[in-house]
């Protein structure tokens, strides 16, 4: 009489599992990051949701004098709702919520700040004894200020604020350096 | 023996550990040494010193630039330089004048900028001539001139070759990687913020708005429609190079080279820009035809007539050149062979027709 019995199909599966666990676990983990990251896919959309004030905004800038629609347009307008909006389109880079004060760049900042900021910007800050770029002083802002992350300099929510400042800086005809107090 | 020892478990982790423990150090030490760079006052070259001493870079509260974009209107006063900024903006000034370090005591005084260059002659001056900064004979800045200072307040508008908003570090790497055929470097390293905070000078020196178009921004480029759509002709192009370039960058484009310095660059071969550089009349057909019209031959700008400038461009893009990014092995592999090869064979058969070598 054979005493062998062949393990059944289910006690077979259950033993390559305990091998492969590692493996399995990881492609998991794998597709778990690939499904968050698609979920977020929002963050690089190329149409913007219109908020509140926008069409008041771009009239008193002339954003139109860009053109009616396009590339930096929209990314002028994505820089609107990230300024006045943050904690709803930069909510990856704040733990500010809603409710919360102090939620929103434009809590402490005019856009006109921003756009001074900028042409002065890339200049030696005696405080922290090294040259600090807008994008630094962007990004310091959503780790300091509105207790969250750093971005990365890419991010479209440091880009756009960059270029929301540009279309302001533009509008004021800012050069390179303007002082505040010059008219 | 050494295989038995590294069967000890020890002795493999402390291997690991020590590799990357000196990886690290190597780390450090190179940070220092940067460091260290940025408080260095900057060996001027002669371009640069003139430049910044026309414009008045000096420390202080405010800088108010000297120049006058309209007789009777004076530039307002601006911020202020620190000496940090001073010397960013020195250093940045002769990297553009002198990519290659030909005038520097050390490759970093450069940041090692021929790092991330192939060819050994490459500057961005000879292309962004005048130092990033090239005024016509009146002393206004020369239409088309692909300036510094006028592509930085443009900067981060589309891009209708990439179909992106390109900010203004990411436009500096495109010419390291085609126009000057290397590699990209790191969008914080220094080599490419000094250049930005140069930029940034040359804007307020010279009284530039942000978001303005200035003519001397770019190129001005030669369209089909410019001329009298005969066609681009290869062979008036090589003609018209005969007669108007060739005593300069050679009957093939190589160039001139004197004592390791690059006197004339090379338009063609191992140190001319690559086959995806946008100066390459196949992949864009406007630019280098617009570049030639605007700023060759030097000193006689302006005296070539649009379709010449198509037909020389025409001709000069068809001389062997690297491949770029895009073109993968087999193509390049096929560059190297025309570039190498192509020049002495040249020179073979006109020694025999003419009786005269090609340089
Ligand atoms: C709670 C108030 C607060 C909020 C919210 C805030 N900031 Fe700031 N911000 C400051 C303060 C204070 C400074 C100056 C001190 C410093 O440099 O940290 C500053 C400095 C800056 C600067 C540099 C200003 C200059 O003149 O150089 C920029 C640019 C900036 N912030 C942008 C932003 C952006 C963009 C946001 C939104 C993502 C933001 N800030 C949110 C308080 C705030
Ligand atoms: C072989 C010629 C050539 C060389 C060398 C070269 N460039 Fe360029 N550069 C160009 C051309 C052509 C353009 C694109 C102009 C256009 O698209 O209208 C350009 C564009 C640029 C721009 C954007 C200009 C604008 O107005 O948008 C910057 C910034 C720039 N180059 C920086 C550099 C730097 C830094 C170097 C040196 C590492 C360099 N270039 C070397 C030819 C060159
Ligand atoms: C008087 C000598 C001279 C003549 C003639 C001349 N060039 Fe140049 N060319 C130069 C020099 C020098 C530079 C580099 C400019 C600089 O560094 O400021 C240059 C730069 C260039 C560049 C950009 C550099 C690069 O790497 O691609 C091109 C393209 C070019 N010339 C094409 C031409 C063409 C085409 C003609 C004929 C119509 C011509 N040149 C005539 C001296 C000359």
């Amino acid at each position: 009489m054979n005493l062998y019995r062949p393990p059944s199909l289910t006690t077979r599966c259950r033993d390559w599992m305990g091998q492969q666990w590692a493996v399995i676990g990881g492609v998991l983990v794998v597709v778990a990051i690939i499904v968050v990251a698609h979920r977020s896919a929002e963050v690089f959309r190329v149409t913007t949701i219109e908020e509140p004030g926008w069409e008041a905004f771009s009239r008193a800038h002339a954003v139109a004098e860009f053109g009616d629609d396009g590339y930096f347009v929209r990314a002028v307008q994505h820089g609107y709702n990230l300024f006045f909006y943050t904690e709803k389109y930069a909510w990856r880079f704040t733990r500010k919520r809603a409710g919360d004060g102090h939620n929103s760049c434009a809590s402490c900042h005019t856009v006109e700040q921003l756009a001074y900021a900028f042409v002065n910007s890339d200049r030696e800050d005696p405080a922290l004894q090294r040259r600090v770029s807008f994008e630094e002083r962007v990004m310091r802002c959503y780790a300091g200020q509105m207790d969250g992350f750093v971005p990365t300099r890419y991010d479209p929510a440091v880009r756009d604020l960059r270029i929301l400042a540009r279309m302001v800086a533009r509008h004021l005809n800012l050069g390179e350096g303007a002082l505040r107090d010059e008219t | 023996m050494l295989s038995n020892l590294f069967r000890i478990k020890w002795v493999r982790i402390s291997t690991i550990i020590t590799l990357l423990a000196g990886f690290y150090f190597a780390a450090v030490v190179a940070h220092q040494q940067r460091a260290a760079q940025r408080e260095q006052p900057v060996l001027l070259t002669d371009n640069c010193r003139a430049k910044l001493s026309r414009y008045g870079l000096e420390g202080g509260e405010y800088y108010r630039s000297p120049y006058r974009r309209d007789p009777g209107t004076m530039v307002p006063v601006r911020r202020g330089y620190s000496v940090a900024d001073i010397r960013a903006i020195e250093r940045g000034c002769v990297i553009i004048d002198d990519l290659q370090g030909e005038q520097a005591q050390a490759s970093i005084e450069r940041w090692n900028a021929t790092r991330f260059v192939r060819g050994q002659q490459t500057s961005c001056d000879h292309c962004h001539q005048g130092v990033g900064d090239k005024q016509g004979a009146d002393g206004r800045p020369q239409i088309g001139s692909l300036s510094l200072g006028a592509s930085w307040v443009m900067a981060d508008m589309y891009d209708r070759f990439t179909g992106l908003l390109l900010p203004f570090e990411l436009r500096q790497m495109q010419c390291f990687i085609n126009s000057s055929n290397g590699f990209k470097p790191n969008i914080a390293d220094d080599l490419i913020r000094d250049v930005t905070a140069y930029s940034r000078f040359l804007s307020a020196a010279l009284d530039l708005r942000i978001g303005q178009r200035y003519p001397e921004q770019g190129i001005d480029e030669v369209t089909v429609s410019q001329t009298l759509k005969r066609g681009d002709d290869y062979v008036r192009g090589e003609a018209l190079y005969r007669q108007k370039c060739a005593r300069c960058h050679g009957a093939q484009g190589q160039g001139l080279r004197q004592d390791g310095r690059t006197l004339v660059p090379a338009v063609a071969g191992p140190d001319a820009f690559n086959l995806q550089s946008r100066n390459n009349f196949s992949f864009v057909s406007t630019i280098l035809p617009g570049f030639i019209c605007r700023n060759m031959p030097l000193g006689e700008e302006g005296s070539l007539e649009p379709q010449q400038c198509r037909d020389i461009a025409f001709f000069v893009s068809n001389l062997p050149r690297p491949a770029g990014d895009k073109q993968g092995p087999l193509r390049a592999a096929w560059q190297q062979l025309m570039m190498h090869g192509m020049p002495p064979l040249v020179g073979l058969m006109s020694e025999l027709t003419h009786g005269t070598g090609a340089p």
